[in-house]
């Protein structure tokens, strides 16, 4: 049978066969060659620059060290934004060219939010760590500092992961605000010289009042929260909750003064110019009780303000210790009761009788912006743009109080802009744990982590919520940090948390 | 312009893109990691390897500095000293004639006086190889400078006093083998060939799972010097350097990291954390302990008892014991059964007369700096710095360990910004206090 059916075929010659094979030879090289070719353009700066329309990135790449150096070294587009050869190098950029193509035909250029994109959390989605080693194999060379030397020791040993661009960000691409040292001449310089005031703010009745930090020209304003009872938590049924958030319970809260606005830099700062140090060991000793002694923060790492301006905006990248000894600090040179919030003032100052998800109108499920069908179909947000600062309205960045309108208390930004520290020590649990009825719960006697609440300008519009918690992350917040200890008074890693003080009313205060 | 015009080449170009990416999924090699039970040993010599002639320049030239430089120039052909450098003229001046004695004079054009002398030596551009000897507050910044010039270096133990300096030479030490500069240090019982005999024993399972350890350095008291009326505070304490803690580190740095080198070397890892205790009694000078026992936890449940003394009359002796599940060890010659029969025994050499002598036939004192030599010489790279660097951390985290009575961690101690001594190195008044340490006092460590 077999012998058979092979007789019926036409015999294949030796010199077909020498064809045949001479010919696939050909078609494959072609075939190889030009796809070499067609890998090899399409990763060159012209291709990558013919669709990624955003000059600003062109600009500063040409004006970055991996452009403009020493040795006339250029890296180009595709050495950082995929990896090296052998190391994922095609189906990387497969996957980029596709989400390219994606974004080439469906999306305007124009609207992209590059600066959200250069955030270091985005950054790290098309900047690989690879392709940074594959350059910088040594990462000790000799001439190394010694702070550098820490870092490096710090990363190769660390066993959280770290990438090259948690410290290098702005290597690839030019920010001429960057600093990458101490900036030991952070907020040195007063900036207006206006008249100085000699005494804080008289306070007898419980009203608002314009605190006036002494011996500064700084002054803010302190709004009078009357006492009340209010339903804290959300309830079971409030879409895109988190279990941390109930049970609801009745808590009462007493009378109390918050700052009409999160603590500016303009504050902060006069507290960074009465207590700063220049050394490191201090923030061991800070613990105790002695106002008197009150020593501050040291030199931040690098631009804590992220060169977004200073003045009104809110004070940022300053660590929970270092808002805590600010009240403190503030108490004394004040002579009233500064202090953080509690998570239960804060909530009831945030919704100010609102019983709603928030203090504005709107459902979480329609605002928020995640989800495969959000994709398509953008929320219609525009209306909650005078409310809070957040991720669809920010441009990844903090901004100004006046910016947004007052909560029904007179409170500005308790929705947004940056997440606010709390007094109170964070437990998932920790409503569970309270008893109905209870008046001005504090938190868990003991903790790890604190309490943050209120959503920041990277927030989806579902953190916004009065209800929603979130704590800090104190070692997620200082992986960056160089410095052998961490520093206590800054998070390397954290630009979207600060806080507002509430001033306590003792019985000295008449109604 | 030659703008492309994008979406006909997209059009063009998206299949092969998409062929070829995923052809690259499948070419991209499955490397594998050989499992080679590579032990990371040094070679065990006879002598350095001929070569080109290396030129050696001494700082820190007393004692232990010239026994060493000795031990290099001895340890093969074509190997000088040409240079010195010391605080002290003396020193330099005693050092220089032990040479002239061999007939081996060093010019005295190359001879260095002061804190910067160092520097003036290291700036020698025909010196090829440093040995370090001053007392470990300054080698951190020597092995520095050693790199920087480009030099070989011979690193004496302890390196370094504090975490601050610790960090500087592991530092440097990845700096140095970036550009091939080798680097062997004087924790010899490495280089000893009857240690390396045992721990190719205890590798391959001669006394099983190791389950504990101990080390122990105790001894009487060591040497000691009183102020002499016309000495400023800094030259008294370099010349009693042996006796003050930012200087010396106590003497579980000094000494005892020998032992501790040894288990750290065994179990293959720092410990985890430290507890512990010490104490001073019989001290005349300085502000350090006359002893301390503190049990380093290498995590599992194994722990190792390390103790060190410096009094008089008591019972002393030097060595370590590691205790398996088969069986143990004492690291240096011997290895043991559970029941205590001998089951491995080092052969050490015979003399001349027939007789088995009790050591090894070169002293692990020129042994080491045949073993540098050869790597210069020879190319087998050899760079032991960072693991000095961190059995000398772990001989910190002891002592931070007894002087403040916590515990104290790896982590904590690997990145404590500790750093002993004045801020300004010079001759004269020296404005620091120095209290010997009371446990449960400290409030930082």
């Amino acid at each position: 049978m077999k012998i058979k059916s092979n007789r019926n075929r036409t015999p294949l010659t030796n010199r077909h066969r020498i064809w045949f094979i001479i010919a696939g030879i050909i078609i494959c090289s072609i075939f190889v060659k030009s796809g070499k070719e067609v890998v090899s353009y399409t990763s060159s700066d012209k291709y990558c620059i013919s669709c990624h329309i955003h000059p600003d990135a062109d600009q500063s790449w040409k004006l970055s060290t991996h452009y403009n150096n020493h040795a006339g070294n250029i890296v180009h587009c595709s050495q950082c934004h995929l990896p090296p050869e052998g190391h994922g190098y095609l189906p990387a950029k497969a996957k980029h060219g596709i989400k390219d193509v994606y974004g080439y035909f469906f999306k305007d250029s124009a609207k992209i939010n590059w600066q959200e994109k250069k955030m270091l959390e985005n950054a790290k989605g098309y900047v690989y760590e690879k392709s940074c080693l594959e350059c910088h194999p040594n990462l000790f060379p000799v001439t190394l500092s010694v702070n550098g030397g820490n870092a490096h020791l710090f990363y190769t040993t660390s066993k959280e992961p770290l990438s090259c661009i948690n410290c290098h960000i702005n290597v690839g691409h030019y920010d001429k605000n960057a600093i990458h040292a101490h900036d030991t001449s952070f907020g040195v310089t007063v900036t207006a010289s206006k008249t100085l005031f000699t005494e804080s703010e008289k306070v007898e009745k419980f009203i608002n009042f314009n605190e006036k930090i002494p011996r500064t020209s700084v002054s803010f304003e302190m709004v009078a929260i009357p006492g009340g009872t209010f339903n804290m938590g959300s309830p079971d049924n409030e879409p895109l909750r988190k279990p941390d958030e109930g049970p609801v319970r009745k808590i009462s809260v007493s009378k109390f003064w918050m700052a009409k606005t999160e603590v500016t830099w303009d504050e902060y700062l006069a507290f960074f110019r009465a207590t700063g140090s220049q050394g490191r060991t201090e923030g061991q000793t800070i613990s105790n009780k002695n106002v008197d002694a009150i020593s501050g923060a040291t030199p931040p790492w690098g631009a804590p303000d992220q060169s977004w301006g200073k003045g009104s905006r809110p004070a940022i990248t300053m660590s929970w210790h270092a808002a805590n000894v600010y009240c403190k600090w503030l108490s004394k040179v004040t002579g009233k009761k500064y202090r953080l919030p509690t998570e239960a003032e804060w909530e009831y100052a945030c919704r100010g009788g609102t019983e709603t998800p928030y203090f504005f109108e709107g459902s979480p499920k329609d605002l928020t912006s995640i989800g495969l069908l959000k994709k398509f179909f953008k929320p219609d947000t525009s209306y909650i743009n005078s409310k809070a600062v957040y991720k669809l309205n920010s441009n990844a960045r903090t901004k100004e109080p006046s910016a947004v309108k007052e909560n029904p208390f007179g409170l500005l930004n308790m929705a947004g802009n940056v997440a606010e520290f709390c007094l109170d020590f964070y437990s998932p649990a920790a409503y569970k744990a309270d008893s109905a009825g209870m008046v001005n719960p504090q938190g868990p006697l003991t903790g790890q982590e604190h309490v943050i609440r209120g959503g920041s300008f990277k927030s989806d519009a579902k953190d916004l919520r009065s209800a929603a918690r979130d704590f800090t992350k104190t070692k997620a917040w200082l992986v960056t940090d160089p410095q052998m200890p961490k520093s206590a008074w800054w998070y390397s890693d954290c630009i979207d948390v600060g806080f507002r003080v509430v001033c306590e009313a003792d019985s000295s205060i008449q109604k | 312009m030659e703008n492309i015009d994008r979406r006909k080449f997209i059009g063009k170009t998206a299949f092969a893109g998409i062929a070829l990416a995923g052809a690259g999924a499948l070419i991209t090699a499955c490397k594998r990691n050989q499992d080679a039970k590579i032990l990371a040993l040094p070679p065990v010599l006879q002598g350095a390897p001929k070569g080109k002639k290396l030129r050696a320049g001494l700082v820190g030239v007393g004692a232990r500095g010239t026994g060493a430089a000795i031990n290099f120039i001895s340890a093969g052909p074509d190997l000088e000293i040409v240079a010195l450098a010391d605080v002290f003229q003396d020193k330099i001046d005693a050092c220089r004639e032990r040479f002239a004695s061999f007939n081996l004079p060093i010019p005295v054009e190359n001879c260095f006086v002061g804190f910067d002398a160092y520097k003036k030596l290291m700036a020698l551009p025909d010196i090829d190889v440093v040995i370090l000897a001053t007392p470990p507050q300054f080698r951190p910044e020597h092995f520095l400078e050693a790199v920087l010039k480009n030099k070989h270096a011979f690193l004496e133990k302890p390196v370094a006093v504090d975490p601050v300096g610790i960090r500087s030479v592991i530092t440097s030490a990845k700096k140095a083998e970036a550009v091939g500069l080798c680097v062997v240090t004087g924790t010899q019982r490495r280089h000893q060939e009857d240690y390396i005999e045992t721990y190719k024993q205890v590798m391959n399972g001669a006394i099983g799972t190791i389950t504990s350890a101990k080390a122990f350095w105790n001894q009487d008291h060591v040497w000691f010097r009183e102020r002499e009326k016309e000495w400023d505070d800094m030259t008294y304490m370099i010349r009693n350097w042996n006796n003050f803690c930012w200087l010396c580190g106590d003497h579980i740095l000094d000494t005892h990291v020998h032992n501790i080198d040894v288990i750290n070397w065994f179990m293959g890892k720092t410990p985890l954390k430290a507890i512990g205790y010490g104490g001073r009694h019989r001290r005349v000078t300085g502000d350090q302990y006359d002893f301390f026992s503190i049990d380093f936890d290498y995590g599992n449940g194994v722990s190792s008892h390390s103790m060190c003394r410096q009094i008089d009359s008591c019972a002393n002796g030097t060595g370590e014991m590691i205790m398996g599940t088969e069986g143990y060890t004492n690291c240096m010659n011997t290895i043991w059964d559970l029941k205590g029969n001998v089951k491995w025994k080092f052969q050490y050499p015979k003399d001349e007369n027939g007789n088995i002598t009790e050591t090894v036939k070169i002293p692990p004192y020129v042994q080491e700096h045949m073993h540098l030599v050869h790597a210069i010489r020879t190319g087998n790279y050899v760079n032991e710095a960072e693991q000095t660097a961190l059995s000398t951390l772990t001989a910190i985290m002891g002592r931070t360990a007894a002087y403040t009575g916590r515990l104290i961690t790896w982590d904590e101690i690997f990145k404590s910004d500790m750093d002993l001594g004045p801020s300004k190195i010079e001759f004269g008044p020296v404005n620091m206090v120095f209290e010997t340490p009371v446990p449960g006092t400290a409030v930082t460590i």
